[in-house]
């Protein structure tokens, strides 16, 4: 017994001179589920070449991901809107220097279920749902149905683009279903007939996306900002990586031609 | 009370409870059932040959010579596939450009069709997704794409009050008259041969890492995860719980404190563990630091704050339902308090004291909401052991939500979702039975 708590004991000892060693070989990325498809293939395709290095991703939400790099609890937050000022002041306080690297474009794509006869929604329309006004799909050419207003929690930054691009400061109706990731969004609108909802490019598997004032979300009204919802992803570090070390290869991949098409066939739209 | 009326009521009573143990019993074959055949689905099921040349690319299993003949067999059946496509786009380049409107996006979602069924068209760069890179690795996925490649989705909007209604229509009618036709129908008939499915028994799907994001390969990472999770929480919880379980048995007098101590222990029991999530990252964590972000450590240490309460009442029932006589027995003989507690009571203990032990063990494997801000990612190596100090993990309960609910594919990949339900399922079932076993065990020796 004594024998037991002494070794517990010395256990947790090591443990805490392990952490003061700074393993450069591990490189934590928390942050947005929108950026989620791209971090984990970048981290597969890395530790691929680089067996040593071990990347653990979660996707918690961008709020989250900014949470984590304030707190020194990650290398890399993955985040889908870029940083408010108040986490840019709470960051200085906390002695980190967040550093923006943009990684892909991305649009909001507006989904609904394939049955619903609607192709398009100007975005006053968008916002008249999100608000309430309209409430039933009759109401904008559809079949006589009430609309399932689906949105992403405030923890995420697919959420506060939605809502400075579309929502223009405007309170979403309290009937608005708020779910935690772009997956739940897909598959709660790919199940239920009157839902919308709004996700990243990467997750239109299954469901209708429909054209933005007359634009379609494709690579080019993306990168050219015609299609009125786009926006781009980031990755964010503390202070400049070290030149050539892991971390600093992991978030510049984006920018290597592998990495561009990584983007690519994940879904979202590699920067030129 | 009149007799008849009481053997009446007697036997009422034990119909109603064997009922309910009937009712209980069909409950748990009606939940275990499916998630057990399913589950298996992940590891016996009808691979095709991109499930074996994966594995022997990537792992160098199987016999080489017979899968090469293999996998050339099937590149020979998909040859014919292959020249339609590319005369095809010969066609395609040559035509006049209405046509060319006509036919390029139904070619371009084809042609995207029969990549996602047969893998990367031969001479075309390395895709760089591993998913991109194999086709179809189970049979029955492969049948849900072909007939995504043989027929696609059209939905009818002609009557804008209703919701649309789907149809599925042949993608041959829209190349009728070109190269493409005679395409259709060889993929139906030939499948077979250009996949080659065979019933396959992939036990690796334990020991594997995952490839790209659980599109191919095992959950090694999450059972591993799970295995120092739990082992983790025990080590820090029975120490704890079994010196808090003697102290409060053998040593402390009743007073209020003590009283209040106890009401506090079995509130903590009743506490939701996402709250002790929070605790365990706000804590652990950010305040402690005992390691710089999410870790194994961490996890382990917030499982062991939740399961402590069980832990300390299994403990502390077990020695107080040791007979009296025994302690009274060793302190006549001379024996020291401690030394009495240590020699008779927790030898006599023991039995119940591991019960409780054990089924925490297998709460705290299962359990998510604790390790989501503490120690579980979505994608992870496994860990070697001094990792557990610093490093996240995926952990089995974690994965399963994750898969369910923010993967971008998840219907890619429910196989793999149901084989980490079986997995954990399995181990809780395991620790559970361990726990009654021992039991017996112990108290047979205890008593003989």
């Amino acid at each position: 017994m004594k024998r037991f708590i002494a070794g517990t004991l010395a256990a947790v000892v090591m443990g805490g001179g392990l952490v003061l060693a700074k393993d450069v070989n591990k490189i934590v990325v928390d942050g947005s589920t929108t950026v989620g498809p791209i971090t984990k293939a970048f981290a597969e395709y890395y530790m691929g070449k680089r067996p040593e290095v071990n990347i653990t991703v979660s996707e918690s939400g961008s709020g989250n991901g900014a949470k984590s790099l304030i707190n020194a609890a990650c290398d890399v937050a993955t985040m889908s809107r870029p940083m408010k000022n108040s986490e840019m002041k709470a960051a200085q306080d906390a002695g980190v220097l967040p550093i923006e690297h943009i990684v892909a474009m991305d649009g909001i794509a507006m989904v609904v279920h394939p049955g619903n006869p609607i192709e398009d929604l100007t975005i006053g329309q968008i916002r008249s749902i999100y608000t309430g006004a309209i409430r039933n799909w009759k109401d904008l050419g559809g079949p006589d149905r009430p609309i399932v207003i689906i949105s992403r929690d405030t923890n995420s930054g697919t959420y506060e683009c939605f809502e400075t691009l579309v929502m223009n400061k405007q309170k979403m109706t309290d009937k608005t279903e708020y779910v935690g990731s772009n997956g739940a969004i897909r598959q709660r609108v790919m199940s239920t007939q009157g839902a919308i909802g709004y996700v990243g490019l990467a997750f239109r598997e299954g469901v209708k996306a429909l054209k933005v004032n007359g634009m379609e979300a494709t690579p080019e009204t993306v990168l050219a900002k015609t299609y009125p919802i786009a926006r781009p992803l980031y990755m964010y570090t503390n202070g400049r990586p070290a030149q050539d070390s892991p971390l600093y290869n992991f978030v510049n991949l984006y920018d290597t031609p592998e990495g561009k098409k990584i983007v690519e066939d994940t879904g979202f739209v590699p920067l030129k | 009370m009149r007799l008849e009326t009481r053997k009446l009521l007697d036997r009422s009573f034990t119909g109603s409870g064997i009922l309910a143990i009937v009712l209980m019993a069909a409950a748990l074959i009606v939940l275990l059932a499916p998630m057990f055949i399913r589950g298996a689905g992940a590891i016996v099921f009808t691979a095709t040959v991109e499930h074996r040349r994966l594995m022997l690319e990537r792992f160098d299993r199987g016999n080489r010579p017979q899968l090469e003949a293999e996998i050339e067999a099937a590149r020979k059946a998909r040859e014919p596939v292959y020249r339609m496509l590319a005369d095809f786009e010969q066609f395609f380049a040559t035509t006049v450009p209405e046509t060319r409107r006509q036919y390029e996006k139904p070619f371009r979602e084809f042609k995207k069709a029969v990549q996602t069924l047969l893998g990367p068209i031969p001479g075309a760069p390395r895709p760089m997704l591993m998913r991109d890179q194999y086709g179809q690795t189970r049979w029955d996925r492969a049948q849900v794409k072909l007939s995504r490649a043989l027929y696609r989705e059209e939905w009818d909007y002609s009557d804008p009050t209703r919701s649309g209604i789907m149809r599925l229509k042949p993608r041959s009618a829209d190349f009728i008259g070109t190269p493409l036709e005679p395409l259709f129908p060889y993929l139906e008939k030939n499948i077979d041969g250009m996949l080659i499915p065979r019933r396959t028994v992939y036990w690796q799907f334990l020991t594997d890492t995952s490839f790209d994001s659980h599109f191919f390969g095992g959950i090694w990472p999450e059972i591993l995860g799970t295995f120092y999770l739990t082992v983790g929480a025990m080590l820090f919880a029975l120490p704890l719980g079994l010196i808090a379980a003697i102290y409060l048995t053998e040593y402390a007098r009743e007073t209020r404190f003590i009283e209040m101590l106890r009401t506090c222990i079995s509130t903590l029991a009743g506490v939701p563990s996402i709250v002790f999530g929070l605790f365990g990252l706000a804590f652990f964590i950010n305040t402690l630091k005992v390691s710089s972000s999410k870790s194994v450590l961490a996890g382990a240490m917030t499982l062991a704050l939740m399961i402590l309460p069980t832990v300390i009442r299994a403990a502390e029932e077990a020695i107080r339902a040791v007979p009296a006589t025994y302690k009274e027995a060793a302190l006549s003989l001379g024996a020291g308090r401690w030394h009495a507690v240590r020699t008779i009571i927790l030898p006599a203990a023991l039995p119940g004291i591991l019960t409780g032990i054990v089924i925490s063990m297998g709460r705290a494997a299962g359990e998510t909401a604790p390790i989501i801000f503490t120690a579980a990612v979505s994608v992870g190596k496994p860990l070697a052991l001094w990792q557990v100090f610093t490093q996240a993990t995926p952990a089995l309960s974690w994965n399963i939500y994750n898969l369910a609910t923010e993967h971008e594919a998840v219907d890619e990949i429910r196989h793999v979702q149901y084989g980490l339900v079986l997995i954990l399922v399995s181990l809780v079932l395991i620790l559970n039975l361990a726990a009654i076993f021992l039991r017996a065990r112990i108290s047979k020796r205890l008593r003989g």
